[in-house]
């Protein structure tokens, strides 16, 4: 699997799915989705970015946040290089993954994006069962936050990706659940996580050791 | 799929698909991170016609009897064992309740139920293997696909479907030793995309 995702991914919508599934959405968008363009993963393409609300621009910033957290995990556990065998080519390969996911949410937002805070892992990164651990945590915790987040999104242009986003997240977690040795899908129904609740797993963790601030007042702290 | 975002609800007498929806005690589940965030006006969910969201609920629930009788034909004669029994076991059991709740959201909308003839694919532990990770592939294709066509109940729904799917998906990736998550963004399929592809695994016209 190459360490460089962004190259790899697929031009798409030749067969107009994304259209498709847009189609019962506002129409005045310029979206298609993601594209592998020269930057790899974009969250739209054209001469303009979809009008972004500032709902859409709180849950892009969440979400940022999620992905500069596992982004960060994975990238530190790759180049401790503790991480060895089957474990350590899925850290490569996901880590790869966050990392686009992360370019295409600061694509996106451009100035308006939010800092990546600081991380401390506290050592999970150069262990194999609390590497494994932690990244199921973090995997599980994805999909509950994008399936908390995606219905307040209010530009078809972003909902569309953001929903390709979670289910690759839940294949995450599923990976990382079958390499760890528990069950990858557990319940029938995936259920949301409200921002409250996903704050406060966070920062139990430990693992966030400065908070970015958002540019709205109003706009909830990643930790409280 | 194209009724059009800006068509007037056409809901007759009878109860409406939200209803519907909550008749089968899914919004409330969904309601956690819903209830309070869906309510503004002229938000991504359009009010799709009753026709369009019948038709991809439908679409949705094809997908899942397609699984649900795969899994239990399979059990059944795939001779499966240690892992991939397991898997077949559980996932089974899941699919069984996707159906169910699609089927309680359709009520008397539900489409008949088609034939199903999977041939070799639940004959052997390999082919099993094989098929299962296409089937689940597609799942979260359709699902994604969707998303833009019905309303919020509906949505809600299936993001708490599509999830699950994306699990299964890896998971049998994992235990056949294929990649889990071969792409940074799972792409949609269309409606016509999906119906070939299952018509190709099984589903008989």
């Amino acid at each position: 699997m190459s360490a460089d995702f962004g190259l790899d991914l697929a031009v798409l919508d030749r067969d107009g799915a994304l259209e498709e599934a847009r189609a019962g959405l506002s129409r005045r968008s310029f979206f298609v989705g993601v594209a592998a363009g020269a930057g790899g993963l974009l969250l739209y393409r054209g001469t303009d970015a979809p009008a972004q609300t500032a709902a859409d621009i709180d849950v892009l910033n969440y979400a940022l946040v999620l992905e500069y957290l596992q982004a960060a995990f994975y990238t530190e556990a790759e180049q401790a290089k503790a991480i060895k065998g089957r474990a350590g080519e899925a850290a490569s390969t996901v880590g790869a993954v966050e990392r686009a996911h992360v370019k295409a949410f600061l694509d996106a937002l451009g100035s308006k994006a939010v800092k990546r805070p600081q991380f401390d892992f506290q050592g999970v990164t150069e262990e194999p069962r609390a590497f494994l651990k932690t990244a199921v945590a973090f995997e599980d915790l994805a999909v509950a936050a994008y399936k908390g987040e995606a219905p307040k999104l209010q530009t078809p242009a972003i909902i569309t990706t953001a929903l390709g986003i979670h289910t690759v997240e839940a294949r995450h977690a599923a990976w990382m659940r079958y390499l760890y040795g528990i069950r990858p899908a557990v319940n029938a129904f995936d259920e949301p996580r409200t921002r409250p609740e996903i704050n406060k797993i966070v920062r139990e963790t430990g693992f966030v050791t400065s908070t970015p601030q958002t540019r709205s007042s109003q706009a909830p702290r990643y930790t409280g | 799929m194209r009724d059009g975002p800006a068509a007037a609800p056409t809901r007759g007498n009878g109860p409406t698909r939200a209803d519907l929806l909550k008749r089968g005690g899914l919004a409330a589940a969904g309601g956690v991170a819903g209830a309070a965030v869906l309510t503004h006006a002229g938000g991504v969910f359009a009010a799709p016609s009753a026709a369009q969201e019948q038709r991809v609920l439908n679409l949705l629930l094809l997908v899942e009897r397609t699984e649900d009788a795969f899994y239990r034909q399979a059990l059944a004669q795939a001779g499966l064992s240690g892992d991939m029994q397991e898997y077949a076991e559980v996932v089974a059991d899941h699919e069984r309740a996707h159906r169910k709740a699609l089927e309680d959201a359709l009520g008397s909308a539900a489409e008949k139920e088609p034939s199903f003839d999977f041939g070799g694919a639940v004959k052997s532990p390999e082919a099993f293997a094989k098929a299962a990770a296409s089937l689940e592939d597609i799942a979260v294709a359709a699902y994604n696909g969707q998303a833009g066509n019905v309303g919020k109940d509906a949505f809600l729904l299936a993001a708490r479907i599509v999830s699950v799917e994306a699990r299964h998906a890896a998971w049998i990736r994992s235990i056949a030793g294929r990649d889990p998550a071969p792409d940074a963004v799972d792409q949609p399929k269309t409606e016509k995309q999906i119906r070939a592809a299952l018509r190709q695994i099984g589903v008989q016209a």
